[in-house]
């Protein structure tokens, strides 16, 4: 069952079009990665998916449902169900990483007691293996740790999908390799859907049951990745499956 | 595009050297303009050796876009390197066309204006859609206590308020005594030493304190609260937000607004003492008058509305700074120096309101 459907979309800033009408689906419970060259739309996409940038033209269904972006109802409605990772964690730095994990939960029922919120706070954490850091302000935090407390913040409402923008950017291999391990964990424990825009092929392979790949404006591959290794595309043989290019990318 | 034939170059090929890299072409480029525009020429590369992308651009350049030039006897190597060049569609760049301006000087000139002055306009649509907006989110949450951190308004009520006193203090004190001291020459001269006390008190309640305490709110809340708003939009904080189904309008704005309101009497009331103080003080100095004489005939001319439309006026101009701070803020683009530029701007926007609203006062009061 696909959790997310678009068709003819289009997306892009102004009048700047970055991807032109194109027609995909993300499955539920599954890894999608959402790969590219770098300037190719990866991280556009996300956020028209995620619902801070409306799209140019096409839409996109949520759960069976079309995301309109001119009623603020069916934002709330798409804001509720999922989680975002940002690049660099984008943990509030004026609050601690409790409040930060706290805040969605208290913002969306401030009438929970607060045992309940700590309750769930600590649970989140636990999943990231962030408990005892709690206290800590995000800046006290290193690179890999802040990722994993947003993701115990976008996970803290038990999100349908969550969006993550380059998990592992700027992570060195074995810290990379341990998120993409909580991926896993969360789509294998919790059945949670991820779509994971990145170009670590590494991570890829890892973690990726399906592909979609963007280039030149378009889409130039939606499927499983096993099928990856089939594809006569040049273009996807040099981006997927040189070796030269994993050990470069290494 | 057809002309008259040019006749072959009678000085024969140009003879490109040995290394040909940016600076020798810099070097050539000219003489090939000067005599390709008279003749048909040949640029011939056979010595060419030493060369880098700068030397296939100029074969590219030569070849595609400059009519009148042949390129003779290129080596291999550089006619591979022009080929792998060729490949790519966007290699040899468009020339932009030439707009050639239409109008006369005057009507060109008004077109500027017109679109800059629509272009603040709608600038100025837009801070007004957010202060509705505001408005709203006030409203909302005065009604279901929803939507805002537990906590952050008495935390912008102590950066505000707190850490605002001593400066706007000192500086309304400053004021008290320089206008005291630059109006007590003039009122010496008439005899009138004793109005030194109508005209501190007037000028400080009614006009001089709303304005520079809004003016001090604009440098130091307005700048502190555009650079904290900005770079949480540029590190993605403000996203998040939005994602998580918070509205960053209402979490961020709506404290420091409530803040801005609660703190700013207690400015104002303590602005107006300092300034009063200082006038005092300069009357003490300059014409011996006593703190108690001059007391008593400052409250002859001012009562409390003075100090309540001074009060109201302040509590405008800091909702102005509060919502223009925000307006910059969060309106800011994705890269670092955009955060500084918005600042700058948040500050001139403010002051600028600040003037503005006073002045609309001036008419409504006086």
């Amino acid at each position: 069952m696909d959790i997310i459907t678009a068709r003819n979309l289009t997306v892009g800033y102004g009048l700047s079009e970055v991807l032109c009408d194109i027609s995909f689906a993300i499955p539920a419970r599954r890894i999608t990665a959402v790969v590219g060259i770098s300037g190719s739309g990866k991280s556009t996409l996300l956020k028209t998916l995620a619902g801070l940038l409306p799209p140019l033209g096409g839409g996109f269904e949520f759960a069976g449902r079309p995301v309109d972006y001119r009623s603020e109802a069916s934002l709330r409605n798409l804001y509720g169900r999922i989680g975002v990772l940002y690049q660099d964690g984008a943990l509030l730095n004026g609050l601690s990483l409790y409040e930060n994990v706290a805040l969605p939960v208290r913002m969306h029922y401030p009438e929970l007691p607060e045992a309940v919120v700590r309750d769930m706070v600590h649970a989140g954490l636990a999943q990231v293996e962030m408990a005892d850091s709690a206290e800590k302000s995000p800046s006290e935090l290193s690179g890999g740790m802040r990722k994993r407390g947003a993701l115990a913040r976008a996970l803290v409402l038990d999100p349908e999908v969550v969006f993550c923008d380059e998990p592992s950017s700027g992570l060195d291999p074995i810290t990379s390799q341990r998120l993409d391990d909580l991926l896993l964990r969360l789509k294998e424990t919790f059945k949670m859907t991820l779509v994971v825009v990145t170009h670590e092929l590494r991570s890829i392979e890892r973690v990726a049951d399906r592909v979609i790949l963007l280039n030149d404006g378009g889409l130039r591959f939606a499927g499983d990745y096993a099928d990856l290794a089939a594809s006569e595309d040049e273009f996807i043989r040099t981006f997927f499956l040189t070796k030269d290019h994993h050990h470069d990318d290494a | 595009m057809s002309g008259p034939p040019m006749a072959l170059d009678q000085a024969g090929p140009m003879v490109m050297p040995k290394r040909l890299r940016a600076a020798e072409i810099v070097a050539v480029v000219p003489e090939i303009r000067r005599r390709s525009a008279e003749s048909l020429i040949t640029v011939d590369f056979r010595e060419v050796e030493e060369f880098d992308t700068s030397t296939v651009a100029f074969l590219r350049h030569l070849t595609a876009c400059f009519p009148g030039v042949v390129a003779a006897n290129v080596p291999d190597a550089l006619a591979r390197a022009e080929a792998g060049f060729a490949r790519r569609p966007d290699a040899c760049w468009p020339e932009k066309p030439a707009v050639a301006p239409t109008g006369s000087r005057w009507g060109r000139f008004l077109q500027s204006m017109a679109g800059r002055f629509l272009a603040r306009m709608r600038l100025l649509g837009r801070y007004m859609a957010m202060f509705g907006d505001e408005v709203y989110h006030i409203g909302l949450y005065l009604r279901k206590r929803k939507g805002v951190y537990p906590g952050e308004t008495w935390n912008q009520m102590f950066f505000m308020g707190y850490r605002s006193f001593p400066i706007v203090c000192l500086l309304l004190f400053l004021v008290g005594v320089t206008i005291s001291i630059t109006s007590a020459e003039q009122l010496r001269l008439f005899g009138a030493d004793i109005y030194i006390a109508d005209l501190v008190g007037y000028a400080m309640l009614r006009e001089l304190v709303p304005l520079m305490t809004g003016v001090i709110l604009a440098g130091k809340v307005g700048a502190a609260v555009t650079a904290e708003l900005a770079s949480m939009t540029v590190l993605e904080e403000v996203d998040a937000l939005r994602t998580m189904g918070v509205v960053p309008e209402k979490f961020l704005m709506v404290p420091r607004l409530i803040a801005i309101t609660l703190v700013v009497p207690l400015l104002v009331a303590m602005a107006d003492v300092a300034g009063i103080f200082g006038g005092i003080v300069t009357a003490r100095i300059t014409f011996g008058i006593l703190p108690s004489a001059f007391l008593d005939q400052m409250l002859n001319t001012v009562d409390w509305t003075d100090f309540t439309w001074g009060l109201v006026k302040t509590v405008v101009f800091g909702w102005a700074v509060v919502v223009g701070a925000g307006f910059k803020g969060l309106t800011v683009g994705r890269s670092a120096e955009e955060v500084g530029r918005a600042t700058t701007e948040s500050v001139v926007l403010s002051i600028t309101l600040i003037i503005i609203i006073d002045c609309i006062f001036a008419f409504v009061l006086y």
